[in-house]
């Protein structure tokens, strides 16, 4: 799995959304790589994308409300980068359909959102629990 | 070549390490060539325009490779694959955005572009920079080179 404790930021809420997004995650990536029929497995990879996807779009919404009910500073630039990452989901299915579902493609971006959306937990989201923990 | 842009991107690379995979880079030789010969197979190349214009090239062997993303992933990773070396690159990506903004607070002020990711045994990458300084560093997954070929 994905999900470590090292990636908490402090803040039961956002960590339970964390560990079922990554689940999510890592159920899309594990369709990605796994070895089926093409055709099955396209209808797989689309299902566990848009399973990750709707539950992207439920967290990020929770935790801006979070972030705006504590006054958090860096709302608007971190709510910037959530649109950002939404935006370049639905970009990539589109392109997806666009590229007759090339499984290099799919494989490409998938590996690029294992490790954006790492980062973004482990990293970004930290100062949302350090700034809600030091005003509660 | 001016050391003072070391400093970010080495801060920079200890930083993300630390934060997505718990590993302590460890620096260690250091050496100026003429050109980028390197005999690892993962190399993410990320450009960068503005007040230092060059590369930044991040060299891991097809071993720490697979390593770093399975460590990540929680999945074995057995071959060096579109997935593995786009998970690299977003790394690459991630430790230079970060190298910018460390580098902006000493007013040099720098853009990168997406990476580009060049596999395959005893490469070399050529530039238009006159040297390339490599810094060695190592870690419990393997070492790996941070290389400078700045014009």
């Amino acid at each position: 799995m994905i999900w470590k404790d090292e990636y908490k930021i402090g803040v039961e809420l956002v960590d339970s959304q964390h560990e079922e997004l990554f689940k999510r995650l890592g159920d899309f990536i594990v369709t990605v790589r796994s070895d089926q029929d093409k055709e099955e497995k396209r209808k797989e990879i689309e299902k566990t994308l848009d399973f990750m996807g709707e539950y992207v779009v439920t967290h990020f919404n929770a935790e801006e409300a979070l972030q705006k009910r504590y006054n958090y500073p860096d709302y608007e630039n971190h709510h910037k980068i959530h649109e950002d990452f939404k935006a370049e989901i639905a970009e990539f299915k589109k392109e997806y359909k666009e590229n007759d579902y090339d499984e290099d493609f799919v494989l490409e971006f998938s590996g690029r959102l294992l490790t954006w959306l790492i980062n973004h937990v482990a990293s970004t989201d930290q100062d949302i629990g350090e700034h809600i923990n030091s005003v509660k | 070549m001016d050391v003072k842009y070391l400093n970010p991107i080495i801060a920079a690379t200890d930083s993300v390490f630390e934060t997505m995979l718990s590993l302590k880079p460890e620096k260690g030789k250091m050496s100026v060539q003429e050109e980028l010969i390197t005999d690892k197979e993962a190399n993410v190349i990320i450009g960068m325009t503005g007040d230092i214009r060059g590369s930044i090239v991040y060299s891991f062997s097809e071993e720490m490779a697979l390593k770093v993303v399975a460590a990540m992933s929680g999945m074995e990773m057995d071959t060096l694959d579109k997935f593995v070396t786009s998970a690299m690159g977003e790394l690459g990506n991630i430790i230079s955005g970060k190298a910018t903004v460390g580098l902006s607070e000493q007013d040099l002020e720098c853009d990168i572009v997406p990476p580009q990711i060049v596999t395959g045994k005893e490469i070399n990458i050529t530039s238009e920079a006159d040297s390339v300084l490599m810094v060695n560093f190592n870690t419990e997954l393997g070492d790996f080179d941070v290389s400078f070929a700045i014009k």
